[in-house]
Order: C-alpha cells, then structure tokens, then sequence
C-alpha cells in the first residue's frame, strides 16, 4: 500500500519536473514565438500560463500544480482547446474495454495452453506451443495488428478497417449496437491478446512443469486421483500466484500494446488520442493521458496485490 | 509489491540443445547477418535519397523504382535500406544501456545487501509498474527525440528486469563454495566481486543484450509509428506511419509495397533476434533454463 502511495506520488512530481527541467525548455518553446511550437491563440496562451504558472517560481508552481490535480483538473488540452480531463473521459472507457478483454482472453489462453504445454513436456504438442507462442510474443503489436488489418479487413473484407462503431449507424435494438461494437472489437482484441498470451503460456508453463515433480503429484496419481482434477486442480493450482503477479505485470504492456493497436485500427482510445497528442506536440494533454494510464495500471497492481495476499496466507501479515 | 520474479523466459525441453535447436540460432543469425550488411553497406546500395521525390506517386514496383514510389514520390526500397540502419543503431545502444544499468543496479543490490538491496529493489519494482510507453511518447515529445535520445530513454525504463535477474544470480553466486573459499583466504569483498562474481556474469549480460535489443528495435520502430522522432530521418516505424496515414492506401494496392515491407521487415529482424537469443539462452546460461527440467 505504502509502496503505491509513493510510486504515486513519484509519477505526478516526474510529471510536474519532466516538462520543466528537460534540457530545451519545451515548455518555453510554447510562448516563444520564433520556435515551431508557438501557441497562436492568445486565449489558449493565457489558459496554459494560468495553468503552469510560467513565471512563478517552481514550488509554487508545484503545489498550484498538485492542488489543481487534487480537483481533477489536467489542465487545456492545446490542440483541441477543450480541457484535458473531458477528452480522457471520452476516450478512457474504449482503451479499458480493449485492454480488460485483451487481458482476461490472454489470461485464459495462456493458462490452458500452459497447463496442457507442461502435461505433455517435451512431446510434439509443447513444442508447438513453444514456438508458435514464443514467436507471436515477440512480433510488436503494431505489426501484428498491421498484418491482421490486411489479412481480414483488406485482402478479405469480413471485418471493418477500424473505428469502434459504424458511424451515424441506427440500431434498432441494444442487441445490434453490442453486436456492432464488437464486430469492431474481433481484430483490435486478437492483436493485443496474442502477445500477452504468450507470455502468460511460458510462465504457467514452467510452474506447473516444476509442480509435477513433486512427490504430492505422485502420491495423488498412486491414489487414483482422476486426470482432469489432476492436472487443473492439483498442479495448476500452484501456478495461480506467480499467473496473478504477473497478471498486474501484463497490465502495464497491455497499456504499450492497446496505443499501439488502436492507433492501427483508429480505434478511439487513450492510444489514439496520445497519437494526436504526440503529433501536435500538445503537452498537457500528453501529460495528463500518462498520468491516467499509470493510475489505471497501479490500481490493478494494488488489486492483484490485495488478491495475492489473500489468497497466499504466508503473504498476509 | 511483491518481488515475485515474472519475467517469462523459456524453461525445460526447450532446452535441450538439441540439433533442431542449433539450426534454430543458424537460422536467427543468418536472419540477423543480412540486416546487418544492408545497414553497414547501406549508402552504397541505395539508388535514391530518402527523401527524395524520386519518382510519381504510387508507382507500382518497377526496375527503377524495386518496391515503387510512396504518397509522395520517395523510393520505398531506399527507405526501407536507410531504416535498418536506424532500427540496428538503437537496438546496439539501447541494449548495451539497458544491460548496464541494469547490471549495476543489480549487481549492487545483489552484492551490498541489506538496507542498500532493499532500497534498490524497492526502485526497480516502483519503475518496473510504471506503463512505458506512454511515459516514452512524453518524453520523446518533449525531448524531440533523436536516436541517441531514444536509445538513452529505452534504457532508463527498460533496465528493472535486467536488474533482478542479475541480482538473484549474484545471489545464488554468493553462497557458492568458490567465492566462500576466497573470502576464507581472506580475499577482500571488492576483490571477491571483481575476480569471482563479475567474470561469472559476463555470458548472463550477453544472453540478457540479445533480448533486450530485440525489444529496442521494437520500441524504435513503435515510437516512430507514432510520431516519436526525427521526421528526415527514415524509419520502419515512419513509413508504417506515412502509409497507414495515407487515406486510400487500401483502396489501391499500395499498402502491398509501401505498407507490408517495413512490416515484415520489422518482425523477420525480431523473430531473428529472438532466434539467436533463445538459442544464446540456452548455450551461454544452462543455468537459468537447467533448474526446471
């Protein structure tokens, strides 16, 4: 908990120093009207000066800074003059549907395909899956959400090039506007998912390789304990702690891996709005996404965290 | 946080070094030889500047123009060529920066111990939680970010896993009977680290460089897809970028030599690496794959 409160608290002061400290002052660069990044508009000038506090001196700028946080203001997003905290809230949900079923899909694949990839240890069947898995994990998401875009939307035109919904679409019942979203959903999913569940596969793997060495196993086969309850009772069961951390883990590539592929499929995230951010060179909005994205994956960390201990009592103080 | 060590690495059965797994690595290397050459030789074989307008826009592949011409008129095959060289560059320093700073971090923690190794694991595990990609497009927004610049910010985020498992290889080091005999000889504990522990570490470095350039190559290539770098400056990433921007590159067939060619030129270079680093895995370290069979 303590730790978290830190990290934290690490995150919104880098945030606070990144853009003051860095050598080339960007920040300055935004009021200064022979650099590229000049801010024409007066009135975006002056809400950003009121905001970073330019002239101030840096304490003062910092606890402004924090006590503007604290009433859940980003600041003015540059290049689309609206304020930063209402473009995130538009765009958050999307990413943490893409993410939220990228995790609990890969999370399942992973730990079948481990599961089965360690009962059968050095057969056919775990080699497979250690070579397809190993290789997918290590193809970017961008290029894979690339050649899943040509294959299925482009060459075979079955699925939609991008977006998250048909637009001005009219549903005539709730059923078809969930059935639209997730047509959008198939190809953005499977590109995120194939590389975390190729992580998870190797982890579970190897636990539960090393669980079926154990004189328990033996002694539950000699007493006839039947196959299925074997293998996913008592020797996944050891592989559940290490496949919960790492689940907190994959939260944080799962966030890399969704700006990725929604910015492949234009799909309206947290990915491509820090894509434009990133292009305008529009830095609050930027700072504020980072901001977001790093309290989403600590409070699934916390929460994995909180499960842990609860479920390992050797860890509960 | 817990410090559970989850970095999935490939355990039992594959390690066996066997005949399928040597062709396995040849296969990598001769994947990663020709990148390599095209890189070094690359001004000489390219026909055209980058950022020339070299031709018609879109201009299917031709003799003069070997994957056509892209939304504006550039030679795709001279920008594929001058890429390599900025995706090999970063991965060489982004790498070497991760696996030594990493390596300090670790071997420090590993071989001080006590309030120094709590204190050291407690930051890797506050940076390691940290989503890095976003802080990345931050700073490379902010920073402009040159190759230099971006192989220096791979390595400030990307060292905590490098760090861990060196320090439980010092660990497991410290308790060997070799380096206890020298200290029983009264070696000092800066001798011991220098002659005893460091060289032992030397392979597990190379194994972990492997990996972690493959995964600069990725990150390079992923941050200038997008907008994360020198605009003049060709990249994968970039051209990637520029197609997908391209708003009927799917409505031609342009994206099959604009689009598909940084893209499988991107993942043949990371299957490559990844080739040779498991193949390198299991020759130079035995001992993190061993324990498991």
């Amino acid at each position: 908990m303590g730790l978290y409160a830190l990290t934290l608290w690490a995150v919104v002061t880098v945030v606070f120093l990144l853009p003051r400290l860095l050598p080339g002052s960007p920040l300055e660069s935004l009021n200064d009207p022979s650099s590229g990044n000049f801010i024409y508009d007066p009135v975006i000038r002056a809400k950003l000066a009121a905001y970073y506090g330019f002239n101030r001196p840096l304490i003062s700028q910092y606890v402004s800074y924090l006590w503007a946080l604290l009433h859940g203001n980003l600041g003015w997003s540059i290049s689309q003059n609206t304020p930063v905290t209402r473009l995130i809230a538009r765009r958050l949900p999307w990413t943490l549907l893409l993410m939220g079923s990228a995790l609990a899909l890969s999370s399942t694949i992973g730990f079948l395909a481990g599961v089965t990839a360690a009962w059968h240890r050095g057969g056919a069947r775990d080699r497979f899956l250690i070579g397809s898995l190993s290789m997918a994990r290590s193809i970017p998401e961008y290029a894979m959400a690339s050649l899943l875009l040509v294959c299925f939307a482009v060459l075979l035109p079955v699925l939609p090039l991008g977006g998250a919904y048909t637009p001005f679409a009219q549903y005539s019942s709730p059923l078809g506007a969930i059935a639209d979203v997730g047509r959008h959903l198939i190809l953005p999913l499977a590109a995120l998912t194939v590389g975390l569940a190729g992580n998870h596969f190797l982890l579970v793997r190897n636990t539960v390789v090393v669980t079926l060495g154990e004189d328990y196993m033996l002694l539950a086969r000699a007493k006839g304990v039947p196959r299925r309850a074997l293998k996913y009772h008592h020797a996944s069961r050891n592989a559940m702690l290490p496949f919960l951390t790492s689940v907190g883990i994959q939260t944080g590539f799962a966030v890399g891996g969704a700006i990725f592929v929604e910015t492949v499929f234009s799909y309206p995230g947290m990915g491509t709005l820090m894509n434009a951010a990133v292009t305008a060179r529009d830095y609050p909005l930027l700072q504020g996404s980072f901001l977001v994205l790093a309290v989403v994956v600590l409070v699934v960390n916390l929460a994995v965290e909180l499960a842990y201990s609860r479920m390992d009592p050797r860890v509960a103080r | 946080m817990t410090l559970v060590t989850t970095t999935a690495r490939l355990g039992p059965s594959v390690a066996r070094p066997g005949a399928r797994g040597r062709a396995a690595g040849l296969v990598g290397i001769a994947i990663v030889a020709v990148f390599v050459v095209i890189a070094i030789l690359g001004r000489d074989l390219v026909p055209y500047r980058a950022t020339a307008l070299s031709g018609p826009a879109l201009q299917a592949p031709s003799g003069a123009h070997l994957l056509g011409t892209n939304g504006l008129g550039q030679d795709v095959a001279s920008q594929l060529i001058l890429g390599t060289r900025i995706s090999l560059l970063v991965a060489l320093l982004a790498g070497a920066g991760t696996v030594l700073l990493g390596g300090v971090v670790g071997v420090a923690a590993g071989w001080l111990g006590g309030w120094a190794e709590a204190g050291l694991m407690r930051f890797t595990d506050l940076v390691m939680v940290l989503p890095k990609l976003p802080l990345l497009l931050l700073v490379g927004a902010l920073t402009g970010g040159s190759a230099v610049t971006l192989s220096l910010l791979i390595a400030v985020t990307f060292w905590p896993m490098t760090a861990r498992i060196l320090r439980s290889q010092v660990l497991s080091l410290r308790s060997r009977t070799h380096i206890r005999a020298a200290a029983g000889f009264g070696a000092g504990s800066w001798h011991q680290l220098r002659r005893h522990v460091l060289p032992d570490l030397g392979l597990i470095l190379v194994a972990e460089l492997i990996p972690a350039a493959g995964r600069a190559i990725a990150l390079q290539a992923g941050l200038a897809f997008l907008g994360v770098g020198s605009p003049t400056q060709p990249s994968w990433g970039g051209m990637m970028r520029d197609a997908l921007n391209y708003q009927y590159v799917f409505e031609t067939s342009a994206w099959t030599w604009w689009l598909l060619p940084p893209v499988i030129a991107i993942v043949a270079l990371v299957i490559g690496i990844t080739l040779v680093g498991t193949a390198a895995e299991i020759r130079l370290v035995p001992s993190l794959t061993r324990h498991t069979r």
